[in-house]
């Protein structure tokens, strides 16, 4: 018989599945050359307008331009990730906050339903112009625009965390005459952990859209503001570098934010149970077991 | 309840003790008058809706009689209390903490765990055979073993009055026996009181000193049925002729509502 029996034969498994990987590696990274050559020569022989869809060479001389030559994007990359940070803090606070307190308020929960359901279907970049006008311009208004975008996603899923407690397992803890507090520390918390650490995902990923239509109507400083600038000259090569800056950033606070799941809510994830448990264990025989 | 331990002291009681629910329409447990001897094994048997589970719940304190009172080593019940302990049909394990990590659980709601306590857990962990997954999270466990964790715990808290709430119901028939036969010698060993809620007649029969059948709509007692069989008990025990008359007896009850 030539077909090795795969389930007999996990190394064989995993050697296949490797070889697998890599050639789908192979193959998106020859789609992905093939994309970048079309638009490169499509754009030389004229059949893309190289105004609005520059080359592929030129937004990689303009990558080496305002990050290296001028160096000019470094000063609005921090701009608009510190707004980003700070609006996504003060948000989830607020967010995380507010849900605890009316999922554990039920008077508070009905009393607040129908406003949370006309802001929930309200979007809230409408009503940017409008802290604008209230805060005046400068990072007072930006970050609570941003605030505004990041604080729903944190505020339902704490409060669905907090609401949607297991009926057994309150049993459980009311049966061993757990206090309330008990009850929070040891039950709810942690139990509402990863449904809270999905919703900041989505809330950071909100933060870096809101910082930048905070930027379009400033016009002062960031990223937002310089894609802006870039797309006004016709500067399309560089406002193509900094949309694609802006694709690595969000790239990477979406694997940041996964990382940091990874050890907040640990149990969620097979490496992280493994971890862990080797952790609890090594840390027990340290202090040379129980006993 | 009596029968071989005629000569020990009553650690449960009951006295017309009746149960229903809010809108008052449902009866789910109607004058149920009971003594159960310290160390004996209860079983409580019938079909859903008898009133076991809420009998159950009863005696645990976790819901409150409507008529009747429970008395539990000689005072009244009024709510969760320590000297008896609860296990469910769902394992309820907190999955972030390891199995050591929830067997200590209802001692760190007492207070804070000691050295002894955590020892205790450990050998309570090896008791259900489970020594080598005490830092094993219960995603990383099978659904059995979640429940010989949820089984440690239960014992964990020291209470001599021990309720199980068809613990190994939701568990596959080779495993459930398995457990049944682990439970019963756990119970001898610690000799704690244990009461045992199921719907499956020759599982209660099989563990229990004595089995309460129940009868539904409204959920009442029917019948308490002795089991004078000897232990230690195996598995062929159920193919034996006493064996089988108490089956009988217990289905004669039922089939009469």
């Amino acid at each position: 018989m030539s077909i090795p029996d795969s389930t007999l034969n996990p190394e064989a498994v995993r050697h296949a599945e490797r070889s697998m990987r890599s050639q789908r590696i192979k193959l998106h990274a020859g789609i992905f050359i093939t994309l970048i050559l079309l638009w490169e020569f499509g754009s030389r022989i004229g059949w893309l307008d190289p105004l609005f869809y520059p080359r592929p060479s030129n937004i990689m001389r303009s990558f080496w331009l305002i990050y290296v030559q001028n160096g000019n994007v470094w000063y609005h990359l921090y701009a608009t990730m510190s707004l980003v940070f700070m609006g996504w803090i003060g948000g989830s606070i607020l967010g995380v906050g507010l849900g605890a307190l009316v999922g554990f308020n039920s008077l508070l929960r009905r009393f607040l339903k129908p406003y949370v359901i006309v802001l929930e279907a309200t979007p809230r970049i409408a009503v940017a112009p409008l802290l604008i006008a209230a805060l005046g311009f400068g990072a007072g208004s930006k970050i609570a625009i941003i605030m505004l975008v990041c604080f729903f996603a944190p505020f339902i899923n704490t409060l669905s965390g907090v609401i949607n407690v297991d009926e057994d397992r309150l049993e459980l803890f009311r049966s061993m005459r757990a206090s309330k507090m008990q009850v929070l520390r040891k039950l709810v918390f942690p139990d509402a952990i990863p449904i809270i650490m999905a919703g900041e995902r989505l809330a950071l990923t909100a933060a870096l859209s809101g910082a930048l239509v905070a930027e379009f109507i400033q016009r002062d400083e960031g990223i937002g503001s310089l894609i802006l600038v870039y797309t006004r000259n016709l500067n399309m090569a560089s406002a193509f570098s900094c949309i694609f800056t802006l694709t690595i950033l969000g790239f990477l606070i979406f694997k940041g934010m996964e990382k940091i799941d990874h050890y907040v809510a640990f149990w969620k994830y097979e490496n992280g149970r493994e971890r862990v448990s080797a952790k609890r264990r090594a840390a027990m025989s340290q202090v040379g077991g129980i006993r | 309840m009596q029968s071989q331990a005629a000569d020990k002291e009553v650690v449960v009681t009951g006295q017309a003790v009746g149960k229903t629910f809010s809108d008052g329409s449902v009866i789910a447990l109607q004058d149920a008058n009971f003594n159960i001897k310290r160390g004996s094994f209860v079983s409580l048997v019938g079909p859903s809706g008898c009133g076991k589970s809420t009998l159950l719940r009863l005696i645990s304190g976790l819901i409150t009689a409507t008529s009747g009172e429970i008395a539990v080593h000689g005072t009244k019940v009024s709510g969760p209390r320590p000297d008896i302990s609860m296990m469910f049909q769902k394992a309820t394990l907190l999955e972030w903490r390891t199995a050591l990590e929830n067997v200590l659980l209802p001692t760190e709601i007492a207070g804070t765990p000691t050295r002894a306590d955590k020892n205790r857990a450990l050998d309570l962990l090896k008791l259900v055979g489970l020594e080598d997954f005490a830092f094993s999270f219960p995603a990383q466990l099978s659904g059995g073993m979640q429940q010989r964790v949820a089984l440690a715990r239960l014992l964990q808290t020291g209470a001599d009055i021990l309720l199980l709430d068809e613990p190994f119901g939701a568990l596959d028939e080779f495993t459930r026996e398995h457990l049944n036969m682990e439970l019963m010698r756990i119970v001898e060993e610690v000799g704690a009181t244990t009461i045992f809620v199921t719907h499956n007649i020759a599982e209660a029969i099989f563990l229990a000193d004595q089995v309460v059948v129940m009868t539904s709509r409204p959920g009442r007692m029917a019948k308490i049925v002795d089991v004078d069989l000897e232990r230690p008990r195996s598995l062929s025990l159920q193919t034996s002729v006493a064996f089988n008359k108490l089956v009988e007896e217990v289905r004669e009850t039922l089939g009469e509502m």
